[in-house]
């Protein structure tokens, strides 16, 4: 890929911000924090520590003196959506710049439509300028209710008059400055979930990347995981923070794990991705006019504490932004889910939905309104169990103004706080924060208590035999931990701790443990869903077409849809877009129960499980390749034949495909006349079995239902005779073609050998191409026996000679098991050798030694089993034919090769016909004396026996019983 | 007072790092403890630079600090603790440890046994002072657990499976009502328990089934699993440290080298890892290959190498200890031992070289003894 990557331009700018002399000038607030620190470093470190220290003091300064507001923030933070609904509703920005992709921005507002989570995904399938190996691309960043940005989402789309800006890079450019050598989708292939192999992108991006650093803040701090920590030490300190706390806090952690990042190539994209954002926020204001002062740029903390040039409104430093590649891009909303979005992005489990609960929590105490979507779905966070859900934003909504945009909540803020709050002098509240153990929240005391009770009741529920002082204890081993672990208030954490120490006994009674039950208290798993509006053209067409079944497509249950054709004929189109899905989407999304579609059947009741909420993604990824599920599956089948590696059987799968789901002639056609051109080109004959099996299934068709065979069909059937003459003589003696291939090429040629001829082709090549052919494994040399005997180059008698030859010579003896294989493989092309095969196998078991039949019989078995399934029964049946019925009869049996009458010259005259055809043409011989005289045979006629000769056989059967002829003369006389 | 001992008690052994740790700790401390729960915390899993003492403190439990968390608190409730886990895990440990630290006292023990009654969990009498002077307080033996009692400490039950079920009954009123009634008496016949009373148990997951747990004892039980340890470097800690503690207590001075501590921690994780696959119990070795179990197979080699060697441990009799303890049902054990030791330790010791050929050599020729 040769796509330039985009490099800062300096432009003379004197400083890194924040590292030389601005800081220097405006130096006051942070000066004493920063003399402390700079003396512990002298104390415990050198040079590197006291750079560190003080660089972190010198970015939370440079951050809060910028002009432009900077809201620092951190994904599924409910401490960063409560800072910014208060900041949002204190100043009420005109303009807010957002860390997200710049070209996700149409869809946001489709975010309505939806319950979440749901993630905006953009999806390229046509890729120009990346490695085609990494196609499909696809990205999605998840919304989730309790975060800053859908905070500030909301307020921006429901408030008259506010701009929203994404100012991010393009989904192109994430895959741009991705490094090339390694797939794009790597490391999310384990676990497809319901963001598929999609690459993340998330705002706020928070967490050391620094793996010793964070294993040193887990020991530390004595928690288990990330998340917990975060909990402890800044979500809950930070939940009740006033926003200077909480801006200098984030920076601060920002620039901590700045500092200490090792990724440098990570950096380096983070650090483009600033200039980026920056340079497109300086083009919006300069076009746009807008006052700094009414603007919000919202970020990750860690983009918060940037060091890059480009960093300020203040710097003229430039940034050439690349263009993006010609990667047609498509974009959508897909439904998420808790569980999808931490093992997307490596969350401990149940950790966003533990904050989606502290979020409603905060929100109740703080009795604060977040903003939210008119229309959203779903209950509003905050409002457990209360519900005025959608109630709420209606009556909002009725008083004239946006369900968001409510007046700021009296007892935060006055209106003399109003806008320039933070920007006035800095003032330091880091050093506060930092001298003192984390002030948690006081205990909910009545929280504790509903959730001790709920997880007892829940586990009884679930076979644990836990009772009213398991909840008691729970509730005091609770504290207890906390206690023990320096918390004033247990966390979810500490109860859960406590939940299994108190209910989990020796064994799990049923199917969940108390850790997953706890989970599911505290909110479990929230799946959301994209609304019949945000979704593409081409979903809503399907759940528009599938109405008539009457099912509520959006639920995630399996449903079961009953099609009786017979009685409803109006269900056949649905049935028929059915049969589609099930061709496109994953097998358990679709799937029939009874029913099946082959070709000239069709099925007179169907049933179905159909599983839509499940696969929403899926169908709405479909909805990228194109307008209809038509139009897809054409492009599909198109994609198929057409593909580089698309072989003649794939091709006419496709056909096959295409009679089958499109009932369309013409692009059948298409397909069909790719197939002769694929077919023409082949020089394997791997596929030669899967070949002769479609086109005679589709020529079957085509004979049943059209008056004539398609012209493609007939194209197909005169260039495979040639195709396979030609390759015939190389086939037999190539090892890598195996008898099974052979037999199937001889197939082909025979069976499609009168259509061929009648269209031009001529025997003589078939012919030619059999006697070329010297094969010398044994299967093969007996398959060319079959041909040569279908021929007529090689009599019935020659061959059974051949084969009494083979089985008397004791060298040859141990091979003879393979001419078998080969015979029964004939069995396909030369359907009239069945009872030949039948009588070599009997002779075969009759005189091959026993050291050579046993440790052959398993494999006889076997490849029969494997490769000429379908020919068993045949052989069976001749078998069935030949052989005696019972075991008495067995003594007497002379097989009939054995027994074979003595070849009568007389014969032919004894069995001169009789009757009324022989009278005709004894009367006029003249017609069959041309005939034969044309034909070149030579004879003469013979007078049929005169008397008991006329129906010999019917008179000998009325002799025999002569009853019911009696009977029936008796009733007619 | 612990040189006269053969095994000190935790409360003796660590006498003076509790006496430090009480003197510094201000927390509030539950009912009658000597420790408050930080403090506990801290004498069992060890000091940090972090935690800010003035001297250190060893860690002497291996394992995830939440468990010693959940067995604290649930001791600081009113809720007896039962530690379940396979043999060798620790579980016992633990118990005195907890029990030192929390009360100076981890002697007050009752075994479970297949012979235990309920007079050893509640009281007996001296029979010949009965006969003397009748039956008083004076003439009633108490068990441990009503020692504890009385007294307000922590009372220990081993093995409480092995105990039948009318035995483990006994305990249900102890741990519900907190008192034990003497009908012999006819006045002060009732023993109340102190405020600190709390009973840690013990039992073997291996046991399941034998004497199962009543649903109603169950309750009044906190069951805390410790599982085996699989982490490599807290198992070589563990092994360390036990290894010292003995060679200490034998007064034997003989250095373990660290590639033969490496050897035998890799063959008990190849076994582990063999065990888990095993389909039959006929393919595992009868031994849970606990962390106690390599203890005693090392503490075996050291014995034998000091009284019967040169005075320096070999590989070679280590492998002759380790086939020792491990064999112990023929052919299955040694079946399995010899295929361990052609499959896996000959391959390893053509690769690796170092003190395994020598290993190998020492376990082909243990084997071949035992077979």
């Amino acid at each position: 890929m040769s796509t330039p990557k985009s490099k800062p331009k300096g432009t003379g700018t004197p400083t890194a911000p924040g590292t030389g002399t601005d800081t220097a000038t405006v130096m006051g607030a942070f000066d004493p924090l920063r003399d402390q620190l700079t003396q512990a470093a002298r104390e415990f470190g050198g040079d590197v520590v006291s750079g560190v220290l003080t660089g972190l003091v010198d970015d939370v300064d440079r951050a809060l003196r910028e002009e432009l507001e900077i809201f620092p923030v951190c994904h599924h933070s409910p401490a960063s959506a409560l800072a910014m609904v208060r900041r949002l509703r204190e100043k009420q920005p005109k303009v807010i710049y957002l860390e997200l992709c710049e070209d996700l921005q149409p869809l946001l507002t489709e975010l309505r439509n939806c319950r979440l989570p749901v993630a905006v995904q953009a999806f390229a399938t046509e890729i120009d300028g990346f490695p085609a190996s990494w196609a499909p691309l696809s990205v999605v960043a998840p919304i989730t209710e309790a975060s800053a940005e859908y905070q500030a989402i909301s307020y921006a789309l429901e408030t008259p008059g506010v701009e929203l800006v994404l100012v991010d890079r393009s989904t192109d450019h994430v895959f741009q400055w991705a490094p090339k050598e390694e797939p794009a989708k790597k490391e999310h292939a384990e676990e497809p979930g319901l963001h598929g192999d999609a690459v993340g992108v998330e705002i706020g991006d928070l967490r050391p990347r620094f793996a010793e650093l964070e294993e040193h803040l887990l020991h530390h701090g004595k928690v288990r995981h990330w998340s917990e920590w975060w909990d402890q030490y800044v979500e809950q300190p930070l939940a009740g923070a006033d926003y200077d706390t909480y801006r200098q806090v984030m920076v601060l952690i920002g620039s901590l794990f700045r500092h200490l990042d090792r990724d440098a190539d990570r950096l380096a994209v983070d650090e483009d991705r600033e200039r980026y954002m920056w340079t497109r926020m300086r083009e919006h204001l300069s076009a746009s006019g807008a006052d700094p002062a009414d603007c919000l740029y919202v970020c990750g903390a860690f983009h918060a504490a940037s060091r890059v040039e480009q960093f300020g409104l203040a710097s003229t430093a430039t940034y050439e932004i690349s263009p993006r590649t010609g990667t047609k891009w498509l974009y959508g909303l897909i439904p998420s889910s808790h569980s999808a979005i931490e093992a997307q992005f490596g969350l401990a489990s149940g950790s966003v939905s533990i904050a989606a609960a502290s979020w409603a929590k905060s929100l109740t105490r703080g009795r604060l309104t977040p903003f939210r979507l008119t229309g959203q779905k779903g209950a509003p966070a905050g409002r457990k169990g209360g519900a005025p859900g959608k109630k709420g934003g209606a009556a909002g909504r009725k008083g004239g103004e946006p369900a968001g945009s409510v007046p700021p909540d009296d007892e935060l803020v006055g209106p003399d706080l109003r806008r320039d709050a933070p920007r006035g002098e800095v003032t330091d509240r880091l050093s506060g924060f930092l001298s003192k153990p984390p002030a948690l929240d006081e205990m909910d005391e009545a929280e504790l208590l509903g959730w001790s009770v709920d997880i007892v009741r829940l586990a009884r529920r679930n076979g644990y035999l836990a009772s009213t002082a398991d909840a008691i204890a729970v509730f005091e081993t609770s504290i207890l931990l906390a206690g023990m672990r320096n918390r004033a208030r247990p966390t979810p954490y500490d109860f859960q701790d406590a939940a299994v120490t108190c209910i989990e006994k020796d064994s799990v009674p049923g199917r969940r443990d108390v850790r997953r039950l706890c989970e599911i208290l505290l909110g479990g798993d929230r799946v959301g869903e994209v609304g019949y509006d945000a979704l593409p053209p081409l979903a809503r067409d399907v759940y528009d077409r599938l109405e008539p079944l009457g099912l509520d497509l959006e639920k995630r249950t399996i449903q079961r849809a009953l099609l009786d054709l017979n009685a409803d004929p109006h269900l056949a189109p649905c049935s028929d877009l059915l049969w589609m899905l099930r061709y496109l989407l994953p097998s358990d999304a679709v799937r029939p129960i009874m029913g099946e579609r082959r070709l000239g059947e069709r099925s007179i009741q169907e049933s179905w499980d159909v599983a839509f909420g499940k696969h929403q993604r899926s169908i709405i990824e479909l909805g990228y390749e194109g307008v209809t599920i038509e139009q897809v599956l054409e492009q599909r089948l198109r994609r198929a034949a057409w593909d580089p590696k698309a072989t003649a059987a794939v091709a006419l799968a496709a056909v096959e495909d295409a009679v089958l789901f499109l009932g369309s002639w013409r692009f059948a056609d298409e397909l069909g006349q790719r197939a002769v051109e694929l077919l023409a080109s082949e020089r394997s004959v791997d596929d030669a079995p899967e070949v002769l099996r479609r086109i005679r299934r589709l020529m079957a068709y085509y004979r049943a239902h059209e008056p004539e065979l398609p012209a493609w069909c007939e194209e197909f059937a005169t260039s495979g005779y040639a195709q396979y003459c030609t390759l015939l003589p190389t086939a037999f003696v190539a090892d890598d073609a195996g008898v099974r291939q052979v037999a199937a090429m001889l197939g082909f040629l025979f069976s499609m050998e009168s259509l061929a001829i009648s269209l031009g082709c001529d025997r003589a090549q078939l012919e030619l191409a059999v006697q070329q052919s010297h094969p010398e494994a044994p299967s093969k040399v007996a398959l060319l026996w079959a041909a040569r005997s279908h021929l007529g180059l090689l009599s019935r008698a020659e061959l059974r000679e051949r084969c009494d030859e083979l089985l008397a010579n004791p060298l040859v003896v141990p091979s003879f098991p393979l001419y078998i294989i080969g015979f029964v493989q004939a069995m396909e092309p030369v359907p009239a050798l069945t009872g030949f095969v039948v009588e070599v196998i009997s002779k075969a078991f009759g005189r091959l030694p026993d050291r050579v039949l046993l440790p052959w019989l398993p494999k006889l078995i076997t490849v029969l089993r494997d490769q000429a399934g379908e020919l068993v029964p045949v052989l069976v049946r001749e078998a069935g034919r030949t052989f005696p019925g019972t075991l008495d009869a067995v003594d007497a049996w002379v097989p009939p090769w054995s027994a074979r009458p003595a070849p009568a010259a007389s014969a032919p005259a004894a069995v001169a016909a009789s009757g009324p055809v022989a009278e005709l043409l004894l009367g006029h011989p003249a017609s069959c004396d041309a005939v034969a005289g044309l034909l070149g045979c030579e004879g003469s006629w013979q007078a049929p026996s005169p008397g008991g000769s006329l129906h010999r056989e019917a008179a000998a059967l009325l002799t025999a019983h002569p009853d019911p002829a009696l009977a029936v003369a008796a009733l007619l006389t | 007072m612990s040189d006269d001992m053969l095994r000190a008690p935790a409360e003796v052994k660590y006498a003076e790092e509790l006496d430090y740790l009480e003197s510094i700790d201000d927390s509030p401390k539950p009912f009658s403890w000597r420790l408050s729960p930080r403090m506990i915390r801290l004498f069992v899993l060890g000091s940090e630079r972090s935690d800010g003492l003035d001297r250190e403190i060893p860690q002497k439990w291996f394992g995830d600090r939440s468990f010693v968390e959940r067995s604290i608190v649930t001791l600081a409730s009113d809720r007896g603790l039962l530690l379940i886990g396979d043999p060798g895990t620790g579980k016992s440990w633990l118990a005195e440890l907890l029990s030192a630290a929390i009360c100076r006292n981890s002697t007050l023990v009752v075994q479970g046994t297949a012979g235990t009654t309920e007079d050893h969990i509640k009281y007996s009498w001296n029979v010949s002072m009965v006969i003397a002077k009748g039956q008083s307080r004076e003439s009633m033996i108490p068990s441990p657990i009503m020692t504890a009692m009385e007294t307000g400490v922590i009372g220990r039950f081993e093995e409480l499976t092995r105990s039948t079920s009318d035995v483990q009954d006994a305990l249900i009123s102890i741990l519900s009502e907190k008192y034990v009634s003497i009908p012999e008496l006819d006045d002060d016949n009732i023993v109340f328990a102190q405020p600190g009373f709390s009973i840690i148990a013990t039992a073997n997951s291996r046991d399941r089934g034998v004497n199962d747990l009543s649903s109603a004892l169950k309750r009044r039980f906190n069951f805390v699993r410790i599982p085996v340890v699989t982490n490599k470097k807290s198992e070589a800690e563990i092994v360390r440290f036990r290894t010292e503690e003995l060679l200490r207590r034998h007064q034997i001075e003989l250095d373990v080298p660290p590639t033969l501590l490496d050897i035998l921690l890799q063959s008990f994780a190849d076994l582990r890892s063999a065990a888990a696959s095993a389909t039959s119990d006929d393919e595992k070795l009868e031994s849970a290959l606990s962390t106690a179990e390599q203890i005693g197979v090392l503490e075996d080699a050291i014995l034998h190498s000091n009284f019967f060697g040169d005075r320096t441990l070999r590989a070679q009799t280590l492998a002759s200890s380790l086939v020792g303890s491990l064999a112990r049902r023929s052919p299955e054990d040694l079946a399995i031992l010899n295929k361990y030791w052609h499959g896996v330790v000959e391959p390893r010791s053509k690769k690796d070289g170092g003190e395994w050929p020598e290993f190998l050599e020492g376990g082909r020729s243990a084997i071949a003894t035992l077979s």
